[in-house]
């Protein structure tokens, strides 16, 4: 590694800002959401020990994404299970059993049939965690603050990432007035 | 929170016209019977089975909602419980098919023509396929049904009255402990009914079969029900968008189920080819038959289960109602494929008292429902998980 690029990359580099405000109860942190997404905010997020009914309203997350990948998942399945046993049981490898024809439809149904499930089954899960929670991720520049630990004690955080070039400043006190009791600020380091 | 509803005393026109098209429906039917005699009374079995099948399934949807203590659905228990009441007039549809059984069922009197060994068989059948031993089956598939469904339904409307959070208990009791007698009727029922039209035949997961497109057209029924009962003192106004939601995921479930059972009994004769097993499939796998399997594939888990899929449908109570109406057509079209090639094995065959006897049992039963439900509450009024129902959400 040249020292040249190694300088090109810190020069290209620009911190995330984050800031991060904490409400008293999960009540607070959904009225906080909604105000502070009527504000404008656009990448925002929250954070809670336990699941909150409502958050996703809140958030404005819209619907999941999950069904269509599940769709694709299970539709590759069937054509994957079915191709293969066509393959092997007409084109590449004919056994007679019993005088059934190598192409027997209602033999091929339950293993598409599993197939399909399988791979739905899997797309939903590698799909949520890889395509859609962004794993692996191990490090966020939130982990820097120690209240953040509380996030899975007692805590209600909602946090909302400064735009580039945008007013920090403003971004807390929107904080402030949408009833968070404690607000911070944290900006990414460089690795 | 309390509904503002009175009780029902509405529904009289439709109960008079649906009571007219009963009677001159059924009167043709037994003109048809008169005149045509084997294949009228065919085409009146599979009405009585088509609507008799709803009001057995309703009683069993009523009861799993019971055994499992479910809160949603209170809002549209009502019809459900008057849909499971009507079952009472089904003993009197009977008498038909105890009159005509000879015409019907091959095994009342065996024909010198169908060989020595099928002869064998059915003597060897006699002591459960003879004609009182029906009759008496019959009798206590009804008396369960009636005994059961008399009770959910007193109980229920007794509650509107008193608000007693104790009859809550006994519903839920009931309808728990209910259950393994009510699937031995409705499957020894199909078993009795459809399945020994051909008497050399069996297959032990026919009576689900049976029991998952009858369930499938019962939910159906609710979903059109849910969309045309609104108005004054009617449930409709107070059911939501969340709970038609929960119904069509329902319907979902059971075109899933009904395939499911489909292929179920189709995989094990098919694989394993024994020659006493197979007759049934014989028959509908070769010729003009082909088509209505094809049709009811296609029509029955397919399509709806493509349409389905879209969580936007579910959402949409008017497009989920056209969904529920087409399901509603191919169960008739799925009994007609299992009662009509006994008959005709060689081409479909279309009589018209199909028609009569369709619009015959149906309507009467559909006025029947009317009258049972008239005096009443729409909804259970004072029931102590009304109002969670109605705030109920999608999780």
């Amino acid at each position: 590694m040249s020292a040249g690029a190694d300088h090109g990359h810190g020069s290209d580099f620009v911190p995330r800002r984050f800031v991060l405000a904490q409400f008293g109860t999960s009540d607070a942190l959904l009225e906080g959401t909604r105000r502070i997404r009527e504000k404008g905010h656009k990448k925002i997020d929250t954070h809670s020990p336990y699941p909150i009914h409502g958050l996703e309203e809140a958030l404005g997350l819209g619907r999941p994404k999950i069904p269509a990948i599940v769709l694709m998942g299970a539709i590759a399945g069937v054509c994957a299970a079915y191709s293969m046993m066509y393959y092997m049981n007409v084109v590449d490898f004919p056994i007679n059993v019993a005088n059934r024809p190598g192409h027997s439809m209602p033999a091929f149904i339950p293993i598409t049939f599993e197939l399909a499930v399988l791979l739905g089954g899997s797309s939903s899960f590698f799909g949520l965690l890889i395509g859609l929670l962004g794993f692996p991720e191990p490090y966020h520049p939130l982990f820097e603050l120690d209240s953040f630990k509380k996030a899975a004690i007692d805590g209600f955080f909602l946090s909302i990432e400064v735009p580039q070039g945008g007013n920090q400043d403003g971004v807390i006190a929107d904080a402030r007035q949408v009833g968070a009791l404690n607000v911070e600020a944290v900006e990414e380091s460089e690795r | 929170m309390t509904v503002d509803v009175q009780k029902f005393q509405g529904g009289g026109g439709w109960m008079t016209k649906a009571g007219a098209l009963g009677v001159v429906g059924l009167g043709a039917s037994l003109a048809g019977i008169a005149m045509d005699t084997q294949k009228a009374l065919f085409s009146y079995l599979v009405a009585f089975s088509y609507w008799a099948g709803i009001a057995f399934a309703s009683l069993i949807l009523l009861m799993i909602f019971h055994a499992f203590r479910a809160k949603w659905m209170v809002v549209i228990r009502r019809p459900l419980e008057v849909m499971a009441a009507t079952v009472v007039l089904f003993v009197l549809l009977f008498i038909p098919i105890v009159m005509g059984m000879s015409h019907l069922y091959s095994w009342v009197s065996p024909a010198a023509d169908m060989g020595a060994e099928a002869l064998k068989l059915l003597a060897h059948k006699k002591p459960y396929l003879n004609v009182p031993f029906f009759v008496v089956r019959t009798g206590i598939y009804f008396l369960v049904a009636i005994f059961l469904s008399h009770r959910l339904f007193g109980w229920s409307t007794r509650q509107d009255e008193s608000g007693d959070v104790q009859l809550t208990v006994r519903q839920r009791s009931l309808g728990a402990g209910g259950l393994p007698f009510i699937a031995l009727v409705i499957s020894f029922a199909a078993f009795d009914w459809l399945m020994s039209l051909n008497p050399l035949w069996f297959s032990t997961i026919f009576g689900v079969y049976y029991f998952a497109g009858s369930i499938l057209s019962t939910i159906a029924i609710l979903i059109i029900l849910t969309n045309k009962a609104r108005g004054k003192d009617l449930f409709g106004d107070h059911v939501s968008v969340e709970h038609v939601h929960n119904l069509g995921k329902l319907l979902f479930a059971f075109v899933c189920f009904w395939g499911y059972i489909a292929v179920s009994q189709l995989l094990l004769i098919w694989i394993a080819n024994l020659p006493e097993e197979i007759p049934f499939y014989v028959v509908r796998f070769r010729g003009p038959w082909v088509p209505v399997g094809i049709f009811l594939i296609f029509g029955h888990f397919f399509i709806p289960f493509g349409a389905l899929l879209s969580r936007n449908l579910k959402r949409t109570p008017k497009r989920l109602a056209v969904v529920a109406g087409w399901l509603l057509f191919v169960h008739f079209v799925d009994l007609y494929w299992l009662v009509m090639p006994t008959l005709s094995p060689d081409a479909p065959l279309f009589h018209w008292t199909l028609v009569t006897s369709f619009f015959g049992v149906g309507g009467l039963s559909v006025a029947f429902a009317i009258w049972r439900m008239r005096g009443h509450f729409t909804l259970p009024v004072k029931d102590p998980f009304l109002a969670v129902s109605l705030r109920y959400r999608q999780p």
